[in-house]
């Protein structure tokens, strides 16, 4: 018994100095940097004169685009640091499976990125913790964005809280040589076309899928999106957004129409990675793609082709996706300062352009766009074209954030369950949340 | 010693009780680092946690008022129990059986597997090596390994099953909630073997040699001296490989959550899987709700295991 007591005397006693240790290197790092922090606030109310008297930190957290992300960034930076060489600039790049996650431990722990890359803004805009964004960016800058591209990144009430950094537009990609085989001469426009197309292709019975609808927690909020907009409808009822309205079923009942007449991937619940690996093997024959899903194909040796996304009545929709850009208020006029300068260099023509590429995706700024449509080679000038015709997702309406979670929880039951008693459960959990 | 107490009994108590207290004291300089650690680690986060379960927040963990909303955390339109689409009496019932099921067949495995291990033959230790195995991988590893091998395309394990004929296509496996639920139990005994495993290992290499002897001299048949002797000597080594296993099992997200390819709100969910769906849908106020529910239930269990195996009894 005693010696147990001394044992733990002991463990107690190490354990003591081991926090106190770690104590004391906590403490002592802020007294170093106190000075240097003490300068900044006194110098906070007017920023610095010279960029090169700028002296603090600002962070960013963005997406892994593709390997280069990290790299992409790096570049920037180090231009940046050429005429700031006092600002340190801390990048933290994270996966997009769990960016969400990531974005809220940085909310909650109140350690905000002066610069986030995300693919949502309105709940931060709504609980007043961004800059506006043409508070930072310079006039030349705003200018240069697409201007359709750039209403994407407006709040309700018209407040520019974020600026787009990437776009992506969705078109049917289809694999040319299923479609030679089962003798479809003519590309679907409409969904008879589509079904017609489909079930010919499922008549050649060689394991070959017709139509890739991944309604995984990763892509459901934009292939519903199409189906919804293909029957002629949108998520919005006014002001409101709503889930369950007449159009919105149709669209669902299309799809359930596909998955039960056997012509879709058996498995909804699908990620686009899935139907991707599908149409790359030459098993999938159409899929809603962006330029990493035909540039995947046409890495395995697959030939596709690019088309509108068939409605109902045979008008072609695509959809747009952007990334934003948003820029937290930390209460610092140096970290603004330093903010804006390093987003005008992100926009500027030289250094955009390799930093665009290395995501795979297209780019926004109108300068870049003119270029790339002048450079581009087959498929991707198709994209390109379409960024002017997208129609975008409600991104800026705050219940938008609920109703893509639901869409991302629950599309998949499409296969199994009604479509309007589907639909009424989303609307329910989004109402839920309101 | 008889039971009536001497005065110079009730002396020695009381001196005992005074010095006790004084060295309680003089110990708590001692003790106070752990304690510090303790209530840092332990108590502030939990407290921590009951106190964000009473506030609204949105799904990126921002606050949504500064006042608390009661009980909608748990049982308001968006509560932990009450959100629409959530089947959440099959939830409570799969973290019952998932608990139940794996620390059980856990628990038998062992059992057998411990027996075998005790006997002296050619290659044990080799043998013991490698059923630590599953032990010293990553249980994140482990389940990544097995969501791979049953990936319905291209995974091993499913080629396996339709090459000997057990199955005639492949199946997604962990793409339906209720398979991938079972897988889930499967993969979890695996990980829990080696532990139990040793625990029992170590009670058996404690059951004394002559006993046995004894029984045998007097006539037992090897079953009877399993169940009537080392058995019951067994039983503090499987209380604790038992109530640690409930503990653990519980608590396990990583498997479920790595299995589980079916998004949303399934019917293949345990309560602590449900509330890592919570945490990224609904934000930290509704999934700390849920934590202390879970909580709860899992006291709720272990004191269900305590009344009802009484793992503390002496050996009678």
């Amino acid at each position: 018994m005693k010696m147990r007591v001394y044992k733990l005397g002991v463990a107690a006693l190490v354990g003591a100095f081991a926090l106190t240790a770690c104590g004391g290197d906590a403490a002592e790092t802020p007294k170093t940097d106190a000075p240097a922090g003490g300068e900044t606030s006194a110098a906070g109310e007017a920023p610095a004169a010279s960029a090169g008297d700028l002296n603090t930190t600002i962070k960013i957290l963005a997406p892994s685009y593709s390997d280069s992300s990290q790299a992409d960034w790096d570049r920037i930076t180090a231009k940046f640091n050429e005429e700031y060489p006092n600002v340190k600039v801390e990048l933290q790049i994270d996966g997009w499976d769990n960016f969400s996650q990531s974005v809220q431990a940085r909310i909650q722990a109140n350690d905000y990125p002066d610069i986030l890359n995300d693919n949502a803004f309105s709940s931060s805009a709504e609980a007043g913790l961004l800059y506006p964004i043409d508070e930072l960016l310079s006039a030349e800058t705003l200018a240069n964005i697409d201007a359709g591209l750039m209403d994407n990144g407006k709040g309700p009430d018209g407040t520019q809280w974020a600026a787009p950094d990437i776009a992506s537009a969705r078109m049917l990609v289809y694999n040319t040589d299923i479609f030679e085989k089962a003798g479809i001469s003519e590309v679907p426009k409409s969904w008879a076309d589509l079904e017609a197309a489909a079930e010919k292709i499922k008549a050649l019975g060689d394991g070959t899928y017709a139509y890739g609808m991944p309604l995984g927690s990763e892509e459901a909020q934009v292939e519903s999106s199409l189906w919804v907009w293909g029957a002629g409808g949108n998520w919005t009822d006014g002001e409101a957004l709503k889930a369950n309205s007449d159009v919105a079923v149709e669209g669902f009942t299309q799809m359930k129409k596909m998955f039960d007449a056997g012509y879709t991937q058996p498995n909804l619940e699908d990620n686009r990675q899935d139907t991707t690996d599908l149409l790359a093997a030459g098993k999938l024959a159409m899929a809603i793609g962006h330029g990493q899903v035909v540039g995947d194909a046409e890495a395995k040796g697959i030939k596709v082709a690019l088309a509108p996304v068939p409605s109902k009545d045979g008008e072609g929709v695509a959809i747009g996706v952007t990334d934003f850009i948003v820029a937290f208020n930390n209460n610092d006029a140096d970290r603004k300062a330093a903010t804006a300068a390093y987003l005008n260099y992100l926009y500027s023509d030289e250094l955009y352009e390799p930093w665009y590429k290395g995501t795979g995706l297209l780019p926004v700024t109108t300068s870049t766009i003119e270029k790339g449509k002048a450079e581009a080679t087959g498929n991707q000038g198709a994209f390109l074209d379409a960024l002017s015709v997208v129609k975008f997702q409600p991104v800026s309406n705050p219940a938008w954030d609920a109703l893509q979670t639901a869409l991302q929880q629950n599309a998949y039951k499409i296969g199994t369950e009604e479509p309007a008693a589907l639909l009424e459960q989303i609307e329910a959990q989004v109402a839920a949340q309101s | 010693m008889s039971l009536i107490a001497t005065p110079k009994m009730v002396e020695q108590t009381k001196k005992r009780k005074i010095s006790g207290g004084w060295e309680t004291l003089r110990a708590l300089p001692w003790l106070l680092p752990t304690l510090i650690l303790i209530a840092g680690v332990v108590l502030y986060p939990a407290g921590l946690m009951i106190y964000t379960s009473f506030f609204k927040y949105n799904n990126k963990g921002i606050l949504r008022s500064p006042d608390p909303v009661g009980l909608d955390n748990y049982i308001g339109k968006a509560g932990a129990l009450t959100f629409p689409g959530v089947p959440i009496a099959r939830i409570l019932t799969n973290t019952v059986v998932w608990v139940v099921v794996v620390v059980l067949i856990t628990v038998i495995v062992s059992l057998l597997l411990a027996q075998f291990l005790n006997k002296p033959f050619r290659g044990r230790k080799l043998l013991r090596l490698f059923i630590i195995l599953p032990w010293a991988c990553s249980v994140v590893m482990t389940a990544t390994v097995f969501r791979y091998g049953l990936q319905q395309n291209v995974g091993l394990f499913n080629r396996l099953l339709v090459d000997t004929g057990i199955l005639e296509t492949t199946r997604a496996f962990t793409k339906d909630p209720t398979s991938a639920f079972w897988v889930g139990v499967f993969v979890a005994v695996y990980v829990s073997l080696p532990f139990t495993t040793y625990t029992i290992l170590a009670g058996l290499q404690a059951v004394p040699g002559d006993v046995l002897e004894a029984a045998h001299v007097d006539g037992a048949h090897s079953a009877q001296r399993y169940w009537h002797i080392v058995l019951p000597l067994l039983r503090p080594a499987i209380a604790t490989a038992a109530l640690i296993n409930i503990i653990n099992v519980f608590n396990s997200l990583p498997i479920l959550r790595i299995l589980q390819e079916t998004p949303g709100y399934h019917t293949g969910h345990i309560t602590t899987t449900l509330m890592y769906e919570y945490q990224s849908a609904l934000g930290p106020g509704v999934s700390s709700a849920l934590s202390v529910v879970n909580f709860l239930f899992c006291l709720v269990i272990i004191a269900i295991y305590l009344i009802i195996v009484q793992p503390t009894k002496e050996v009678g």
